[in-house]
């Protein structure tokens, strides 16, 4: 056993110092930065689009003095429940003209403004005139009128409350199942953004060693599932710097921000430290499980086309686990979520997701077991179908599942 | 009979879908000893080395490799030069040494120690630190063949080790693998150099259409052979061919002919009674090359037969 893991060590250390120790791995490692600062470009060009566009929007009520006045005092005291740029475009006051309709219809055509709803008439029978799809602000110019007539009518005063509510915050109630189910999907979408990221480069890694003959001498002297397991083990490490690198800045930006922030409603059923280890586990275990398959795969591959065809198979295999795992996520001890939970390749991340949602941990013991009795699984497989399709050994594809022995 | 033997192989089989590559071959490789397997190209040489390795596992038959009956319990005391050679080009050709150290159980700083060692005596001290792909061919091949013994193992097995290098480069390979049978390595190597195997082998196997058809030392392949004579009579008559042996042909002044099995010397005098004379008389050996050529074409109509 001794003589197997260090023969594992070498290979995964070959494997991991050959990715790292090169300029090539920097750029690996900036990669997110890259994607982030095209996402920062393009988002600060769109915000910069949209914030111009709803300086520009406009909601019109074409009314005279006094009207205007507590239309306006309505405006303020509704608008004083939304957050800054959740509420309705800013509210312009016009006076009536004599050609009304000519000047709701000129209100729309302006090429300065974009008016999107124009509330004329007296206020106790509006015509409220929108552009589509802005209903919601033809509503908001109504209810307006609403409260100005009814302030009138019932004489009390819009900006005085006539009752006093105790408004407290509840920090010791439990956290909402949406907030658990959306942590399960949040930790199903990570590790399986990560894998995509990570676990698809193993289908090429044993290209290198075909391409330059190497493997005819690892095939001498270890076990192919020593090649096998110390390549995926390396490749695993190549990603423990990667996310180690991104999760110290990710944790430290978090740090600035002020509490509460980026985790409100994160609240996890199994508690927040057992399911950030959890996910790292079920991280490992994914990377391990798709990674054998995608080395098994990438195995059998002669050329880099090949490798390159097989990189869309890939894709639409992890994805399909990540769609299996978000419906589980989503709806925890269901059929699917049970379904998603025993499939070896889609357990790493429906466990992880049940994580959120349930806090027994036996059934995560019981889960990582199975997922590497999974990995053992796939890497024997890989092994046999590389033993059989690549080096011609084994007695052909009849042969999987025999086993040899040779005596004197 | 295993401490005798580093490799011990009966009956091996190897079927390539519907293709024989090798076909019921034995070998014995004594202890400390250098053995050449030969043939020619498409024999199954490498195929039955791979066997012996454990690389591929033979259809039928049994292998022993250092007493070992699964070859791959043995491998950190082997040491394997691939014919299609390989190494990590983007390795210094230390580490490459170390690496393949390390995966036959030595430590990379033990590794790396030797490495040195060895390059510094093969002539490749000034590119200790050099990568591989910044490496002539040759070099990198004198890497690999020290990575295969960095470690001291008890048997080197060398598939094509001469194949690619200059004949300096040659020189040095002959001289290595003298050296690690002198340290008590056992070498088995392939070619289909008979130059090499006549100089090295303390014995051989002679592969031909996925058979063994010899088995044993050069002299004895030698002694497959009859001697050839090269005749020059005194007199220019041609009548001499009369009293030559069949295969008897001409060249230059001489003749060239197979010894009759009873010896030169009955012929000699009859040649001599007739009044031919000898101007000049040399016996010649038959090489490895004449053995390996006659018994690879015996097999081949063999086969054909």
């Amino acid at each position: 056993m001794n003589r197997l893991l260090r023969q594992i060590a070498v290979i995964a250390r070959r494997d991991f110092l050959a990715i790292v120790a090169t300029p090539t791995f920097l750029l690996f490692l900036l990669a997110p930065a890259f994607m982030l600062s095209f996402g920062v470009v393009g988002g600060s060009g769109a915000a910069q689009m949209g914030a111009s566009s709803a300086e520009k929007a406009r909601i019109v009520a074409i009314v005279d003095g006094s009207d205007a006045k507590r239309l306006t005092a309505a405006d303020t005291n509704r608008r004083s429940l939304y957050r800054a740029g959740e509420g309705p475009p800013v509210l312009m006051i016009a006076q009536p003209s004599d050609n009304l309709n000519n000047q709701v219809k000129m209100l729309f055509n302006s090429k300065t403004l974009d008016v999107t709803a124009v509330l004329s008439g007296a206020l106790s029978n509006p015509r409220v005139t929108f552009k589509s799809p802005s209903k919601r602000h033809a509503d908001y110019l109504a209810t307006l009128a609403d409260d100005v007539v009814r302030e009138g009518r019932t004489g009390l005063s819009l900006e005085k409350r006539i009752i006093t509510a105790t408004i407290t915050e509840n920090t010791a109630a439990r956290t909402s199942v949406r907030g658990q189910q959306a942590s399960g999907f949040g930790a199903v979408f990570g590790i399986f953004f990560l894998t995509l990221l990570l676990a698809g480069q193993a289908v090429g890694t044993l290209a290198e060693e075909k391409s330059n003959k190497v493997i005819e001498i690892l095939a001498a002297s270890v076990p192919l599932e020593a090649v096998f397991l110390g390549k995926l083990i390396g490749m695993f490490g190549v990603s423990v710097v990667f996310v180690a690198f991104w999760g110290g800045l990710a944790a430290l930006g978090i740090n600035l921000l002020p509490p509460g922030v980026v985790l409100a409603g994160f609240a996890p059923a199994i508690g927040a430290p057992m399911f950030f280890v959890l996910c790292g586990l079920y991280l490992a275990m994914a990377f391990m499980l798709l990674g054998a398959v995608f080395l098994g795969i990438g195995a059998q591959a002669s050329t880099m086309r090949e490798i390159q065809m097989l990189s869309l198979p890939i894709t639409i295999f992890q994805v399909s686990m990540f769609g299996i795992s978000a419906a589980a996520a989503g709806a925890p001890g269901s059929t699917i979520a049970t379904f998603a939970e025993i499939f070896p390749f889609s357990s790493p991340f429906a466990m992880a997701a049940r994580g959120a949602t349930d806090p027994a941990i036996w059934p995560h013991v019981l889960a990582l077991g199975w997922q590497a009795l999974w990995v053992g699984i796939t890497i024997w497989i890989s092994v046999r179908l590389f033993r059989i399709g690549v080096l011609k050994s084994g007695g052909g594809w009849r042969g999987l599942f025999r086993r040899k022995h040779m005596t004197a | 009979m295993s401490s005798d033997y580093a490799v011990t192989a009966n009956a091996l089989v190897k079927n390539f879908g519907s293709k024989r590559a090798v076909d019921g071959v034995d070998l014995s490789v004594p202890t400390g000893m250098i053995y050449g397997v030969l043939g020619p190209n498409g024999a199954g040489k490498t195929t039955t080395l791979r066997m012996l390795l454990g690389i591929i596992d033979p259809d039928s038959g049994t292998r022993i490799l250092l007493g070992q009956s699964r070859p791959r319990e043995a491998s950190d005391r082997v040491g394997y030069l691939p014919e299609e050679r390989g190494l990590y080009p983007a390795m210094k050709a230390r580490e490459a040494i170390a690496f393949m150290g390390a995966l036959r159980g030595l430590s990379w700083a033990e590794g790396r120690t030797r490495a040195a060692t060895l390059m510094e005596a093969a002539g490749l001290g000034a590119v200790v630190d050099t990568k591989i792909r910044k490496m002539s061919k040759g070099m990198a091949q004198l890497v690999q063949l020290l990575g295969s013994i960095v470690h001291r193992p008890e048997l080197i097995v060398l598939d094509e080790p001469f194949s690619g290098l200059d004949p300096v480069n040659q020189e040095h390979l002959e001289a290595l693998i003298l050296a690690e049978r002198d340290r008590g390595a056992t070498i088995l190597f392939s070619t289909h150099v008979m130059g090499h195997a006549e100089r090295l082998c303390d014995r051989l196997a002679i592969i031909a259409g996925s058979k063994r058809r010899f088995e044993g030392t050069v002299d004895e392949a030698r002694g497959t052979l009859p001697m050839r004579a090269h005749y020059v009579p005194c007199s220019g008559d041609d009548a001499v061919a009369a009293m030559l042996p069949a295969d008897a042909m001409r060249n230059g002044k001489g003749w060239r002919f197979t010894v009759p099995e009873g010896g030169p010397e009955p012929l000699l005098l009859n040649l001599i009674n007739a009044g031919h004379g000898i101007a000049g008389l040399t016996m010649e050996r038959p090489g490895l090359h004449d053995a390996f050529v006659r018994i690879v074409n015996n097999a081949k109509s063999g086969d054909d037969a």
